[in-house]
């Protein structure tokens, strides 16, 4: 990796075209004249690589007395046994949970929240984190206890029994909130529930997950050369050194085999499920398949988000639904990169004004034709580049985002210059490249279009829009109840 | 108002470990790095300077939320707030004079609209439909000469980030982060929007607003039962108003009114400026003067009179919904800075902050009665308020079974005084929550923004982490015996329908 990257942003001016009045000492921005400037340096974090070999990034931040470690394992609930949906997140709470082959659970939360530090742990679709924080003062007793957690968890029984018994709570309240069930059913359409990616944890997945399950998942991608471990904070690189190799030298490396991931098939064929619930607003989401992680049009994809819905008030989606005709609080959307070397998910959301409903998903599927029949303004170009290029600096604006950002490429698997490049990628898109991302990588008629809401509300019965199929949340909602302990 | 400092009597900290020096760190630190200053017309800018990253982060805020509307209007300050991003004579517009001809207009058939709306069942229908299309004619006039959010244009331009602005019950706040090369520009845009803020698009405004509070009140259980608890709580006081307004009220409010309660409020010497980041005193104050300045002081704000009377006896509210059951239980109490709300503060903690607070441990943990028990201040500081305990409970065990778990525990306390190991845990919290407090700019600039805005003198913030962690068990026993009695008690409960008899 460099040393360090130096950024010039020159400050374009608005491109705006229009007049205004002056009076003493008020003016119109665009009569400021240009902005000084702006040099920014960015320093990537210290590499080192322990001897078991862990893989290190520091980044020393003297400013305040604190330490913040970030681990990182490859694994998660996409690598789960089919039959035992919700094994990584039940392990990623319980790991922290359960307590350590010293120290229970109880100890450790004393420990911890006595001294005011913390240690998480979380499992993701394709990543398990476990993060700390502490005061500098506290940094050896940290870093013991984070080392323990991670090398030895205990995963005592009456702890897995709480996390599944929280699970079981949030299972039944999954249903509460029109949105969220929205979520479940276009997550379950889109990816179907015989994938990784569309399967849900139910009750009876929960039940048949014994102890063992936890360690076998622990002890199958918990070792050295399947982590990253970030640091930042008030020390130097030597004594991070010094501390990780104390904690972790004497933890064996072994391999490590990720399973494969069975590829996904595009799904999507343009029906509208409809579920009902009684709520004011129709609920919507909409949408298909996405891209890979790192594909070739990644910046023309990222331009044409920021332009279609993903960049504010800007953003077309949201200017029109929103601000031109007050038909919903918020719209968002775009297509977006996958993990684990698939594709992601092309998708736009919003709650809308249900006697407007089916006139705004008509709006909304406009929008995107006419991103791919014509192309987008320049005013348009130049606003959504000025923004994602100005805004960078704000990736790395505390030390503790540059740690991140930094870990996230190489967790991702992106080269260690890609900052380096970043600016003068979006520069070089064109309003031809955004017209072809869109056609590319949207399809309006080949969306599925989940909706939950009350179709009598609606200003039109969805029939008259496409195919409805219709579901019955409720009893969804009942076949998921089970009898509690 | 702003600008009366009360000097605070600097308390010596007994740090409970010694921490190493550094940079930034504890008050005497904080002190020096606050430049604080107060135009001539009253607005008060505090200044950081942090040189990390060449970013800064601003917020300003009006002291002006829900609690300073009055029936009939509720939820203007937060429509306001919306209004505030639609412009001035100059941004936002391609030819004011000929568009203020036609907001006139939209005033006028607005207003009227808006009237006959008010009259619900008896309201007149072909004249709303008539008035309603009248309307719809004249906005599209009027967007003929508007630049579509000529404010974030700018903004996202030059690299700002979360242009944003928040109404709560006690403030407004107005937040943007932006690179350093940027303060001129943020100057002149938001001391434009202070001076004359040009409320076009009112009314298909107030219909996103609708939209808002259909999203995150009705259609969010939590919220609504939020909402039926206040409410009850507070019988006199504004406070019981949901900060989004009632559902007629924002139906109905008009744009002369939003530009009524505006004037009264959005004056500089009602509004705290703060800026931290990469910027330099020297430079700064020139560009702040030169902008700010010369914006006409406006009069004082109207005192609100009205105080809530004193709770004599239960109040209790069932709230049936299509959803899993909740718990809401609430207790007047004293606020900022009367010592009873520090030691309402550590006691809020001991219960239910982290793993090892009580109600956790043995209701979650433990007993499994619940999956999560909070307690906290609600709903603003301004005023006296409440100490709040929200829980929800695992199935099958009820809210009742919850509610007597808890008033379990409140009753120990009134019998039996604290560890001093939890005392202890509490007070390193804090002691290192205002270590923390200080990493993020935005943060840092909200939290000044917060005491020097309400309490008049952001150094509060440091005085108040001296009464916090000098609170006693005995003063815990003392706040438990007094507030958290029966008479001064609210509870609102969330149970199905199918459950409701």
């Amino acid at each position: 990796m460099k040393a360090k990257t130096i950024f010039r942003i020159a400050t374009a001016c608005a491109v705006l075209a229009c007049l205004g009045l002056t009076a003493a000492g008020q003016k119109h921005p665009r009569d400021l004249g240009p902005a000084p400037d702006l040099e920014f340096k960015l320093v990537p974090p210290v590499e080192f690589t322990l001897s078991n070999g862990i893989r290190c990034l520091f980044i020393e931040d003297r400013e305040l007395p604190l330490v913040s470690l970030r681990g990182v394992f490859k694994g998660g609930s996409l690598y789960e046994p089919a039959e035992k949906s919700g094994l990584a997140s039940l392990m990623g709470t319980v790991l922290r949970t359960g307590g350590t082959k010293k120290l229970t659970g109880d100890q450790i939360n004393d420990e911890l929240e006595f001294i005011a530090a913390s240690i998480e742990s979380m499992a993701g679709s394709e990543t398990i984190s476990v993060v700390g924080s502490a005061l500098r003062k506290d940094f050896d007793k940290l870093v013991e206890l984070y080392a323990d957690i991670v090398r030895n968890p205990e995963f005592r029984q009456d702890k897995i029994d709480l996390a599944r018994n929280q699970s079981l709570e949030s299972m039944r309240r999954r249903w509460d909130q029109p949105m969220l069930v929205a979520r479940l059913l276009f997550s379950e359409k889109l990816y179907g529930s015989d994938t990784p990616f569309g399967r849900r944890a139910t009750p009876a997945s929960l039940a048949s997950i014994a102890r063992q399950d936890l360690l076998d998942f622990h002890a199958g991608f918990f070792t050295p050369g399947n982590m990253i471990l970030g640091i930042v904070g008030d020390l130097s690189a030597e004594e991070a050194r010094e501390a990780f190799e104390k904690a972790f030298g004497t933890w064996p490396a072994k391999p490590v085999v990720l399973p494969d991931i069975p590829r996904l098939e595009e799904r999507a064929d343009g029906t509208i499920t409809h579920g009902f619930r009684d709520t004011p607003q129709g609920n919507v989401i909409m949408g298909h398949l996405g891209v890979e992680r790192g594909h070739p049009d990644e910046f023309k994809i990222l331009v044409m988000n920021d332009i279609l819905g993903g960049g504010g008030f800007t953003a077309r989606l949201m200017r029109e639904l929103r601000s031109n005709r007050g038909l919903t609080y918020g719209i968002y959307g775009g297509v977006f990169e996958g993990p684990a070397g698939n594709r992601g998910v092309f998708q736009i959301a919003s709650q809308l004004k249900a006697d407007k409903f089916v006139e705004a998903l008509e709006i909304v599927k406009d929008i995107i034709r006419d991103m791919q029949n014509n192309l987008v303004t320049d005013e348009e170009m130049a606003v959504s580049k000025n923004s994602l290029i100005n805004s960078f600096v704000f990736r790395f604006q505390e030390k503790s985002q540059v740690l991140a950002q930094f870990m996230g490429l190489k967790v991702q698997g992106f080269p260690d210059d890609y900052f380096d490049t970043y600016i003068d990628n979006i520069r070089g898109i064109t309003k031809e490249d955004i017209r072809a991302a869109a056609r590319k990588h949207m399809d309006p008629d080949r969306m599925i279009i989940v909706v939950v809401g009350d179709e009598k509300r609606f200003d039109k019965p969805l029939a008259e829009y496409g195919k409805v199929e219709s579901i019955d949340i409720k009893a969804l909602q009942e076949a998921e109840k089970v009898p509690a302990k | 108002m702003t600008s009366r400092k009360r000097m605070i009597r600097a308390l010596a900290i007994a740090l409970l470990a010694v921490l190493p020096a550094a940079p930034f760190i504890a008050g005497q630190n904080l002190e020096d790095k606050v430049h604080v200053r107060t135009l001539k017309n009253g607005l008060t800018v505090l200044l950081v300077e942090r040189h990390g990253a060449p970013v800064f982060s601003t917020v300003y805020g009006f002291k002006v939320g829900s609690v300073d509307e009055t029936p009939g209007i509720t939820g203007t300050a937060h429509l306001f707030e919306h209004m505030a991003f639609k412009g001035t004579p100059r941004i936002g517009t391609t030819d004011y004079e000929q568009e203020k001809a036609i907001l006139a207009e939209v005033n006028r058939v607005g207003r009227e609209w808006s009237l006959e709306l008010a009259k619900g069942d008896r309201a007149d229908k072909d004249k709303l439909e008539r008035l309603r299309r009248e309307l719809t004619e004249l906005e599209k006039k009027q967007a003929e000469f508007i630049v579509k959010d000529e404010i974030d244009v700018i903004y996202s331009n030059v690299g700002g980030v979360g242009l944003n602005a928040g109404t709560g019950t006690d403030q407004t706040s107005y937040i943007i982060s932006l690179p350093s090369n940027q303060l001129e520009l943020f100057c002149l845009v938001e001391s434009e929007r202070i001076r004359n803020t040009v409320l076009r698009e009112f009314y298909i405004e107030r219909s996103v607003i609708q939209e808002e509070r259909k999203q995150t009140t009705d259609a969010v259980p939590a919220r609504l039962l939020n909402e039926m608890f206040m409410g009850a709580a507070f019988i006199a006081h504004p406070y019981g108003n949901p900060v989004v307004g009632w559902a007629s009220d924002i139906d109905s409010v008009t744009l002369e009114e939003a530009v009524e309660f505006k004037n009264k409020y959005y004056t500089p010497n009602n509004c705290v400026l703060t800026i931290v980041g990469d910027v330099y005193p020297d430079q700064a104050w020139p560009l702040i003067e030169k902008y700010f300045g010369d914006i006409p002081r406006g009069p004082e704000p109207p005192v609100l009179r009205t105080r809530e009377p004193k709770q004599l006896g239960e109040r209790r509210v069932r709230f049936e919904f299509e959803a899993e059951p909740m718990l809401m239980m609430g207790f007047h109490k004293p606020t900022f800075p009367a010592r009873e709300d520090a030691a309402a503060a550590v006691l809020a903690q001991i219960l239910t902050s982290g793993r090892t607070s009580r109600l956790y441990r043995d209701l979650v943990q433990d007993k499994q009665i619940a999956v999560s028990v909070n307690a906290y201040s609600s709903p603003g500081v301004r005023y006296p308020n409440l100490l709040v305990f929200n829980a929800v409970p695992r199935h099958p065990h009820t809210v009742e079974d919850l509610e007597r778990a808890v008033l379990e525990h409140l009753e120990k306390i009134k019998t039996e005084p604290v560890s001093d190991r939890e005392l202890q845990r509490v007070k390193n919290a804090i002691e290192a929550q205002y270590v923390r407090s200080m990493s993020s700019n935005m943060g840092l600039g909200f939290t000044l923004l917060r005491y020097e805005l309400l309490f008049g003198d952001w150094k509060l913030y440091l005085a108040y982490k001296d009464l916090v962690t000098g609170v006693t068990a005995a003063d815990i026993m003392e706040f438990a015996k007094t507030y958290l009695t029966p008479e001064n008690r609210t509870v609102a409960v969330l149970v199905r329908k199918s459950a409701a008899s």
